[in-house]
């Protein structure tokens, strides 16, 4: 039986020499299988061009003068393209939720166990000074996880909003599945919230760079590149 | 007219007699088959029904209301469509333009729903506060009436949004607890025109349906019928060219206002609302607001009066910071805040970091030191 860290992790290594490499103490393992950092940056990309051609939709700054250029014309068409990719991505990920790796997986954003509650209080004591050391984990820790739940309910209601405003113009299909969405809230209103989570979810942008930058300094795992690489180093208990 | 018209001949035989020709009968029904968006094949089906159908015996009733609706009623396109739109209904009731006052005019309301079958347009909200106190005719609450009014009845039409949805005396805080019928009236067919006022076209259009086809018209989630509100006014609009181009209108009288661009800026609610105005258009098909110039108003969606305004603006005012400050600033300020806040926290954590403490063994640190032991086991066993 494998009893201390080190021996787990050179265990781990053995088994699966692709995912985890077992060095001087530390173990560098592939947290983020490649579906997690593709659909991560096809998300991150499909709402910034959501947000440039949402915002101009909502705000259009540029009136063009006797010219016309079709402006709104393609503003809106990339808005409903880059929206159609943004859903697929949602959806790719809530599936990968269920057969992706352990760190990848539904219960690492349900704070649900013991244990994960626990690390979301250790995450909150790190965050407000009561301690200096960071929750231990290879994944993202308890309290990411749950941020993260909290951007998925905003991009659920994103797409719901989204999608009975579509049914407003396109009719068909999204009016048929989307438009009781108006009996809860009325039109301008569902335009009002989905304006408002543009400027949520770049607030949650701003909150999660500067966290994985904090985080990065702070445990040198190499964090800010393992959403690139899917590699992280860690020490090796953390595995 | 009214109330001496007790007679229930055909449509047809009494428009004769009043002298309106055949071929203008039966441009009316052209005109009506195009509005309720119906193949030109039931010009004929239209015109067969009308001559044959007996007159429905209407009672209008007035509640809270602004009688904007018997204003456009009485503003059906010309004298010629005039004299059909009130021959093809035999309004036994009305308030404002019935001869009969007092009790000889609440008789014949009595009389109309003894006889039964008879089609109720109702206008304006009906008030359930305090006993209905602030509405009152003859003695009798609005919601009386209403309640005896549709006992028999064929049909409920709901002039305006007041009646559809309570409208503007149900705006907050809804002083007299207003509602629209629908709320009120079950066991009867009900359809809402909504709009402040109603297009009159779109309801001969609903009657001659009902007279043609013996029903009511197929309806949205919110009972108006989709021949006259089953598009969206922006998809229909003048303007949409505009829009679509990017030229927006961004003051009063500006060049892009007088150039007849699009009006999203000066809060037009088209994108909003659902009606047939660009196509049907108003007072005979003279114009319409967004054609004269003003941005709509979403006047015959639900509530509009609270969900719609401020009418200058896009959206709604984000509640609690008062309408001057817009969406914009409010999210910028998010973000703004959230830079600021973990910008703090940045600070406060380097130094918190300096200070030293317990903090976790980096795996730079182990290498380290795996180097400086030249072994590999300490990291392990921490
Ligand atoms: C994070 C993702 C998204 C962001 C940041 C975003 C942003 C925006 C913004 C700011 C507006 C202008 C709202 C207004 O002021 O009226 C807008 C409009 C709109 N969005 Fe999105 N959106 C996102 C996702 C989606 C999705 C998934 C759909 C689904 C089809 C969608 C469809 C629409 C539609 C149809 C409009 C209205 C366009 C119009 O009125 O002409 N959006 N979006
Ligand atoms: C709309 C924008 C973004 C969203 C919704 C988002 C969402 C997420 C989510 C859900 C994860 C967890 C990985 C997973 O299980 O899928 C994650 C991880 C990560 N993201 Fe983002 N992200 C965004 C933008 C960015 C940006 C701009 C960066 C730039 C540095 C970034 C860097 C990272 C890093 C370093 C991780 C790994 C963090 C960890 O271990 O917890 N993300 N992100
Ligand atoms: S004026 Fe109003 S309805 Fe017409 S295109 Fe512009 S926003 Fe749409």
């Amino acid at each position: 039986m494998t009893t201390t860290p080190r021996e787990r992790a050179e265990a781990a290594a053995r088994e699966d020499p692709l995912q985890v490499v077992a060095t001087a103490g530390c173990v560098t393992v592939r947290v983020w299988q490649l579906p997690v950092r593709v659909i991560h940056w096809t998300i991150f990309s499909s709402v910034v061009v959501l947000s440039l051609t949402g915002f101009y939709i909502g705000t259009p700054y540029l009136s063009v003068g006797s010219d016309p250029r079709f402006v709104m014309g393609w503003a809106r068409a990339a808005h409903n393209l880059a929206a159609f990719v943004f859903i697929a991505a949602i959806v790719a990920r809530i599936i990968w939720a269920f057969t992706g790796n352990k760190w990848s997986r539904w219960d690492q954003f349900v704070p649900i166990s013991k244990a994960r509650r626990q690390n979301a209080w250790a995450g909150f004591r790190y965050y407000t000074f009561l301690t200096r050391t960071p929750p231990p984990g290879a994944g993202h820790n308890a309290l990411a996880g749950a941020t993260y739940l909290v951007v998925l309910a905003m991009f659920v209601v994103q797409i719901f909003t989204g999608m009975a405003l579509l049914g407003l113009e396109a009719g068909g299909a999204p009016s048929a599945l989307f438009g009781w969405v108006f009996a809860v809230l009325p039109i301008p209103w569902v335009r009002f919230v989905h304006h408002l989570i543009m400027w949520t979810t770049w607030g949650f942008v701003v909150h999660h760079v500067y966290s994985a930058v904090l985080m990065d300094t702070e445990e040198k795992t190499g964090l800010i590149s393992s959403i690139f690489t899917g590699w992280k180093r860690l020490p090796a208990d953390r595995l | 007219m009214l109330e001496t018209d007790t007679r229930r001949d055909s449509i047809v035989e009494s428009l004769l007699a009043r002298g309106v020709t055949r071929r203008r009968f039966l441009e009316f029904c052209a005109a009506t088959t195009a509005i309720l968006a119906l193949p030109v094949t039931y010009e004929a089906r239209i015109a067969e029904a009308l001559e044959t159908a007996e007159k429905p015996t209407l009672v209008w009733l007035e509640f809270q209301d602004c009688a904007g609706n018997s204003e456009s009623f009485l503003r059906a396109r010309d004298p010629g469509v005039a004299d059909i739109v009130l021959d093809i209904l035999s309004v036994d009731y009305h308030e404002t333009i019935m001869a009969a006052a007092g009790h000889q005019a609440e008789a014949a309301r009595e009389e109309a729903i003894a006889r039964g079958g008879h089609i109720v347009v109702v206008e304006g909200s009906v008030p359930t506060a305090h006993g209905g106190v602030y509405c009152t005719i003859g003695g009798k609450t609005a919601q009386q009436i209403l309640a005896e009014t549709v006992q028999g009845a064929a049909a409920v039409i709901n002039t305006g949004t007041c009646s559809a949805y309570g409208g503007i005396p149900a705006a907050a805080p809804n002083p007299t607890g207003a509602v629209g019928v629908p709320e009120l009236v079950s066991g009867v067919p009900v359809v809402n025109l909504p709009g402040c006022p109603m297009n009159v076209d779109n309801l001969t259009a609903t009657i001659v349906h009902y007279l043609t086809f013996g029903a009511l018209p197929a309806t949205d989630g919110v009972g108006r019928p989709l021949f006259a509100y089953g598009e969206r006014i922006h998809d229909h609009c003048e303007r949409r060219a505009h829009f679509d181009a990017g030229q927006f209108a961004l003051e009063w009288g500006d060049e892009g206002h007088r150039k007849g661009w699009c009006l999203y800026k000066m809060g037009c609610k088209g994108p909003s609302t659902f009606h047939n105005c660009p196509s049907q258009r108003w007072n005979g098909g003279t114009s319409w607001p967004i054609g004269a110039g003003h941005g709509c108003v979403g006047c015959s969606e639900p509530f509009f009066w609270d969900t719609m305004t401020p009418i200058y603006g896009r959206l709604p005012a984000p509640p609690g910071f008062g309408v001057t400050t817009s969406l914009e600033k409010i999210g910028a300020g998010i973000v703004g805040l959230t830079a600021l806040g973990f910008g703090a926290h940045g600070v406060a954590k380097a130094v918190q970091r300096k200070r030293g403490g317990d903090a976790v063994q980096t795996p730079v640190e182990i290498d380290r030191s795996a180097l400086r032991t030249g072994s590999d086991e300490e990291g392990g066993e921490r």
